[in-house]
């Protein structure tokens, strides 16, 4: 059943998955806001952790400049405006924690069951490519030049968006 | 260094290669100890002040001396500062700012990373350092340490915007993220090759951005002392703030070697007849110079206000950097494609 060889990779691969896990859970469980915000920045950057296993550095770095600097940056930003001591102190209801707990392993069970049983098709043999950052660059202006200029061009939308309600609250 | 990094990785090698990181942490410190000494005796000299002479011979040891005593100082957390935070904010701060140093090449054999992404690995990491000063200034519980740590975040994204599209055209001129190919892509044999010419826009805005990025005077704003006491770090003391005030200059370290890299031909010789002299030198000389450079604008230049900050760097620095990066599209279309 778990025929694993301890590889470097393998162990890389615990060590990541640890950390994430460990965030996840921490970012659901912590009191403070900005505590959950360095927690979820421990899950992007064991995410970053996973792209680098899978040898796409591009993707990676990328993972590590966009999620855990800017986004983890621009969420402490706006929440250190907000209460120091904001802590959540509505008690749980114990039926909820169980209905909740029920509903979370029988997920797990079925994700579990689903993903052993199936037959995974065996992959086509991957074109490992001289330079991943290359290949990535030509594809995006080659094949994918539309679906990518209409992200850019969604992205300024809300970009403008953004500045006209900003301009809207401040007159 | 290459034989070493291509091979697979056993215990063995492990070992060698954390020896060397080692032995590249010490030289890493040694470099921030004399900096700080050379920075304090050459704003004297240009303020007519003599600066340090007193701690060993003209005064070389004074920085090695201020050192042992931050380590030997109590270590005070405020009662009310958030302890986990406080305790992981220094932390924070230095492991970037270690890390970033991996991938900057001395000479063609002395490196020790070979990163096929080496620009964008210094650029993601660098952006950490960031969350590390503003957590320090919020978890301080401090309103001086607060403000200066709003300040840092603010200035520090809107200056990493400019200073990455600013090397933008450096990558489109070389081809490749690879710090190692864009010194390769440098070599002409004379100084009109190397990037900070052709480039010249870029060059000036990656400068500008990057003495921001290190929160350095003209825009040491983070720690004004007149305005903010001491900026993020107010309610930090002994080795946490050495922590802090190591990885400020370990950044120097880092953006001199990475201006020399980029825009001033790494190891490359000015020119062909200069060309036996060995390459760590030119490197050296290179980087020296831009170090000095970051000194030299702190002792004459004043420190700008808050409200211009913001100004320049989006008004002025952005709209530059985005035509630096158009112009630079247009001659390579013209004028190398064909």
């Amino acid at each position: 059943m778990f025929n694993i060889a301890f590889t470097g990779e393998f162990t890389a691969f615990f060590v990541f998955s640890a950390i994430m896990i460990c965030g996840a859970v921490l970012m659901i469980s912590l009191d403070k806001v900005v505590h959950m915000v360095i927690s979820m920045a421990a899950v992007f950057l064991g995410l970053a952790g996973m792209f680098v296993l899978l040898e796409a550095e591009f993707v990676a770095f990328v993972q590590v400049l966009i999620y855990a600097g800017a986004v983890s940056i621009l969420m402490i930003f706006g929440i250190m405006m907000t209460k120091h001591h904001a802590g959540e102190t509505e008690p749980a209801k114990p039926i909820h924690q169980s209905l909740a707990a029920i509903a979370a392993l029988s997920l797990f069970g079925v994700l579990f069951y689903a993903i052993r049983t199936t037959t995974f098709p065996e992959p086509a043999v991957f074109q490992q490519s001289e330079d991943n950052t290359m290949a990535i660059g030509e594809l995006l202006y080659t094949g994918y030049v539309i679906p990518f200029e209409l992200l850019s061009v969604l992205l300024t939308v809300a970009f403008i968006g953004a500045i006209v309600l900003a301009k809207k609250e401040a007159d | 260094m290459q034989s070493w990094l291509n091979q697979p990785l056993t215990w063995g090698s492990a070992l060698v290669l954390f020896l060397w990181a080692l032995v590249f942490l010490f030289i890493v410190l040694g470099f921030v100890t004399y900096a700080i000494y050379f920075e304090r005796k050459v704003i004297g000299w240009m303020q007519l002040r003599i600066g340090p002479n007193r701690v060993g011979p003209f005064g070389m040891l004074q920085t090695v001396a201020d050192i042992f005593k931050l380590l030997i100082k109590e270590d005070t957390i405020p009662r009310k500062a958030d302890r986990a935070l406080f305790i992981l904010a220094p932390v924070l701060a230095y492991i970037p700012a270690f890390s970033v140093l991996a991938v900057l090449p001395y000479t063609q054999n002395l490196y020790f990373a070979d990163l096929n992404v080496g620009l964008l690995y210094y650029v993601a990491l660098s952006g950490i350092s960031t969350l590390a000063i503003v957590l320090g200034g919020w978890a301080s519980n401090n309103k001086y340490a607060l403000l200066g740590g709003m300040r840092s975040a603010a200035q520090m994204i809107s200056y990493e915007v400019p200073l990455v599209i600013s090397v933008v055209g450096v990558i489109l001129l070389s081809g490749s993220l690879n710090l190692r190919d864009i010194v390769a892509a440098q070599s002409g044999g004379w100084f009109w090759d190397w990037n900070f010419i052709p480039q010249i826009i870029g060059f000036i805005i990656f400068i500008i951005a990057a003495v921001s990025e290190l929160n350095r005077t003209p825009f040491d704003l983070p720690e004004a002392e007149s305005e903010l006491v001491a900026g993020y770090h107010v309610e930090y003391s002994g080795f946490r703030f050495a922590f802090f005030m190591l990885s400020e200059y370990v950044y120097v370290y880092a953006i001199a070697a990475l201006t020399t890299v980029l825009f001033l031909g790494g190891w490359h010789a000015p020119a062909p007849f200069l060309a036996f002299v060995p390459g760590i030198i030119w490197f050296l000389l290179k980087f020296a110079f831009i170090v000095f450079f970051l000194f030299w604008i702190r002792a004459t230049l004043p420190r700008i206000r808050v409200d211009q900050l913001m100004g320049l760097g989006w008004k002025v620095l952005l709209p530059l950097s985005l035509l630096n990066v158009f112009l630079t599209a247009i001659y390579l279309e013209l004028f190398i494609k064909n």
